[in-house]
């Protein structure tokens, strides 16, 4: 399993693809034109006005509030923190980034700059990709939900078992060992 | 050798049934065998699949209510026309992709590489063809679990599934436990039959989730490491002469240990992800729902071929009716037996309240 919280800001670099900047100084990141001005971390990637799911593969389930997204193409699972959940569904569900921050404004587990981080992340996973649909207001709940998190922003990633679903195992495994024996890049 | 790509896949599955079907009666062997509201006849050569037919299976009794029947041909090139198993072309295989393009054509199917192995699966009309080179080249893994794959389709179709799990139960209430492997399932589940606990398997249970979840017995095998087996006392009881499998393992019969007759089902009450824990007292804690479905669902939708999402919203539905713990295991089997047995004998609300104070 690997746990991925999202990092502080930064600036991108070649070490670090999603660092969420946001354009602008410190926390402010109204433009000119009144409007957010995101960027994912990915540079020259401003984030999106809203998501969608990435691909029918990611199919995902709620438990207690708490959301598990599994890829079917690559067998990953992505176990999500209660705030990490709260975004994912919100995402998910074609609200827009901008209603999204607004909405997080008051919320402890959660400053811009993280969750921007954390919407790159899952665009890097896999799991989420940039939508044309008109962005949707958030729900009224939503900014009282996000407030009452009690985890940050969090991901983890568990693919124990990815590779025997995503590996070719005709071609990418150990000749004289077989199948599940992966061929390892020398 | 005829080379099978993605796009000629249909067809070449429809190929094998139409194949087995119209060769049905030059197989030599039929063994029927009767599972939970299954009965399936199977047609093949004898030799060691048959041999495993015998005896990997745990029968049901019960009686013909909602009995379907399915008929599944294990053929090779020496049974009467059965063709030669064809090899993958040299496009890149996944099996996701392999599964979705027959789901497409409303069929199921898995391909095992290194022996040209076949399985296909019809499940409207409950046929299925395991083609091999030979009479012998299967997977290791086909005589301790026999036609699981096939099992896995049929239940599948049903809203049913076979899941990665042992069991552990007391008066027809019992626990999965779930977790990959070298979680400690396999020890556990013996520790508890040794101790005067019931099982309906371990490795693979059929659960329906109908009323309450239920699990049901379809394999009889289990297996220990030789550390396990010596730990456990199983040299002892069962001598140490038994073969290692493909694992290095020892493989072994519930009856063989079990203290009572099995019994036909077991009614699930909790969902244990068993942990190592390296004490000497074993003890059982609350998890998340979240932690359990992902210690749960990957090994059981890994090891089946295809019904990938079917499976995830399975598991879900089962993760989200139960309460769910970490058992942390400790060093003795009495005792862990016992922990389990405790756990059993509660009241049902206290899980609940249990699982309310995460």
């Amino acid at each position: 399993m690997v746990e991925t919280a999202p990092a502080p800001l930064a600036l991108p670099s070649k070490d670090r693809p999603f660092t969420g900047v946001v354009q602008g100084s410190g926390n402010d990141t109204t433009g000119a034109a009144g409007r957010l001005e995101l960027q994912s971390g990915v540079k020259d990637m401003p984030l999106s006005d809203v998501y969608a799911v990435a691909s029918r593969d990611i199919v995902f389930e709620s438990f207690d509030g708490e959301a598990v997204v599994l890829d079917l193409s690559n067998g990953k699972y992505f176990g999500f923190s209660d705030s990490g959940s709260k975004v994912w569904q919100a995402l998910s569900s074609g609200v827009g980034t901008e209603a999204l921050i607004r909405s997080a404004a008051g919320a402890a587990m959660i400053d811009v700059a993280t969750l921007e981080s954390f919407i790159g992340q899952l665009v890097e996973f896999g799991l989420l990709a940039p939508s044309d649909a008109t962005p949707l207001p958030s729900s009224d709940d939503l900014p009282a939900a996000l407030a009452s998190a009690r985890e940050p922003l969090n991901v983890s990633v568990h693919d124990d078992l990815a590779d025997l679903i995503t590996v070719d195992p005709i071609h990418e495994v150990e000749e004289p060992l077989g199948w599940p024996a992966v061929k390892q890049v020398s | 050798m005829p080379r099978v790509t993605i796009e000629t896949l249909p067809d070449y599955a429809r190929f094998l049934l139409a194949a087995a079907e119209s060769a049905a009666a030059q197989f030599p062997v039929q063994r029927t065998i009767r599972l939970p509201g299954l009965e399936l006849i199977a047609h093949l050569d004898s030799g060691t699949l048959a041999d495993a037919l015998g005896h990997a299976f745990v029968e049901a009794d019960g009686g013909r209510r909602d009995l379907r029947q399915c008929r599944i041909f294990i053929g090779h090139p020496g049974v009467g026309d059965m063709p030669v198993p064809a090899s993958w072309g040299d496009a890149h295989f996944t099996e996701h992709g392999f599964a979705q393009k027959l789901a497409e054509a409303g069929l199921r199917g898995h391909h095992f590489h290194d022996l040209d192995f076949w399985q296909v699966y019809d499940p409207d009309r409950r046929v299925g063809v395991q083609l091999m080179r030979s009479a012998d080249a299967f997977p290791p893994w086909e005589q301790g679990a026999p036609l699981r794959a096939f099992l896995h389709w049929e239940y599948a179709a049903r809203g049913m599934r076979l899941a990665h799990a042992g069991t552990l139960g007391l008066d027809g209430k019992g626990v999965l436990l779930a977790g990959a492997g070298g979680a400690g399932k396999s020890g556990t589940v013996v520790a508890g039959l040794l101790n005067g606990l019931d099982s309906v398997g371990d490795d693979y249970v059929l659960i329906d989730l109908d009323n309450g979840v239920t699990a049901r017995p379809l394999f009889s095998v289990l297996k220990q490491d030789p550390q396990g087996f010596a730990r456990l006392g199983l040299e002892r009881r069962l001598g140490g002469d038994r073969p290692i499998n493909w694992q290095g393992k020892h493989a072994f019969h519930i009856n063989e240990i079990a203290p009572r007759p099995m019994r036909a089902t077991l009614d699930i009450s909790a969902l244990m992800v068993p942990h190592v824990s390296g004490g000497k007292t074993s003890s059982i804690a609350p998890i998340s729902r979240k932690d359990a479905i992902i210690a749960l669902a990957p090994s059981g939708i890994a090891q089946m071929p295809g019904e990938r999402e079917s499976g995830f919203r399975f598991f879900s539905d089962l993760t989200r009716l139960l309460p769910c713990y970490r058992l942390f295991l400790g060093t003795h089997p009495e005792e862990i037996a016992g922990t389990i047995a405790n756990f059993l004998a509660r009241a049902p609300d206290e899980a609940e309240r249990d699982h309310a104070g995460l």
